[in-house]
């Protein structure tokens, strides 16, 4: 429950640190939330290849 | 044959090569740099504010701001570094000539000494932020020498307009409120937006820390980052962090964390609201790098 309570807070936190990330390279904030956007769409796919390469790490050597 | 260059593209090598390591370490002695430019009555104030600050933190918090140092201060180690000033206590260290005498003021071997060090005084969330902001106050001001010495060396040959604001100045802002910068800068909307980010992060640490995941005195090296974003910090300082924690947390490492999160977020708000006032002068021409992170 811990961790999914965790994880549910993780997607906005990207979100807005995203916002201050990508703000720098624009000068609006319409420009600056759509490129949070993809930048956060980005960046939560990393964490996915991540995490599945721990848990397969886990699984494999670790059981 | 030697090949005559337009004055313009010395300046943008000036620019690149910056203004070295020797002006660097002159911004730890606040108004070292104004009055090498021959602001003497700036300098001065700037001297003046940060060691005022620093001594009305240092009147609350005394030898307990080595407490929170990042190494040890007992003898042995890091004791004669510390013994002469140079405690690795962030973010006072910034404020060099105020922090050494604090130092020496207080330092001492014996078990009294550091009895005093551990042990906790009223007032010291309010007095170990107002030392920290002097170092804070110290790195601004540092800014500010570093922009008059831009100005001076490259003003003549490439800028188009004066700044819309001090950067130093829109830093500092930027500092107590994430955003404010920018609205002097020039960049309302998207001030507001990344403001709005900072303090809602911040916001959400403090709420699953129950209010106590901004304490100097339980997390030093957490709010080392913390303090980063000032306004947040003072708050902790004045509100949340004077009562004693009567049960832990249940995340009160998550709300330290997003906490320590927000005041990173913060600094790069502050580099980014320091920067876009520069460039009001000092633009970058299309098709080149416009910094920041990938």
């Amino acid at each position: 429950m811990n961790l999914a309570f965790r994880l549910a807070i993780y997607l906005p936190v990207l979100f807005l640190i995203a916002v201050v990330v990508v703000g720098q390279q624009h000068v609006s904030a319409r420009e600056t939330i759509r490129d949070a956007v993809r930048r956060t769409g980005r960046w939560f796919l990393y964490t996915a290849a991540i995490v599945i390469a721990m848990v397969a790490i886990e699984l494999l050597f670790i059981d | 044959m030697s090949t005559v260059r337009p004055p313009a593209d010395k300046a943008k090598d000036r620019a690149s090569i910056g203004l070295g390591v020797g002006t660097f370490l002159q911004g730890f002695v606040p108004g070292l740099l104004q009055y090498q430019s021959g602001h003497r009555a700036r300098a001065l104030v700037a001297l003046g504010s940060c060691t005022a600050l620093y001594f009305a933190g240092w009147s609350l918090v005394g030898d307990r701001l080595f407490h929170f140092s990042l190494v040890s201060s007992e003898p042995g180690g890091m004791w004669l570094p510390a013994r002469i000033g140079i405690p690795m206590t962030l973010p006072e260290i910034l404020n060099l000539p105020a922090h050494a005498i604090g130092s020496m003021l207080a330092f001492g071997s014996d078990n009294e000494a550091m009895r005093l060090w551990r042990l906790p005084r009223p007032l010291e969330d309010l007095g170990g932020f107002l030392t920290a902001a002097s170092g804070m106050l110290a790195a601004f001001w540092s800014a500010d020498g570093h922009w008059t010495r831009r100005w001076n060396r490259d003003a003549e040959d490439t800028v188009t307009a004066a700044p819309s604001c001090n950067p130093a100045f829109a830093a500092g802002v930027s500092w107590l409120l994430p955003g404010l910068g920018h609205a002097f800068a020039g960049q309302r909307s998207k001030g507001m937006l990344m403001g709005a980010a900072v303090a809602l992060v911040f916001a959400l640490g403090m709420i699953f820390s129950h209010g106590h995941g901004v304490d100097r005195a339980i997390a030093s090296v957490w709010w080392i980052g913390e303090m980063l974003f000032g306004g947040g910090a003072l708050f902790a300082a004045l509100v949340t962090a004077p009562p004693a924690m009567t049960a832990m947390p249940e995340n009160l490492e998550l709300g330290t964390n997003l906490c320590t999160v927000a005041g990173l977020m913060n600094l790069v708000v502050m580099i980014d609201a320091f920067t876009v006032a520069e460039r009001t002068s000092f633009p970058i021409a299309r098709g080149e790098s416009q910094g920041g992170f990938a």
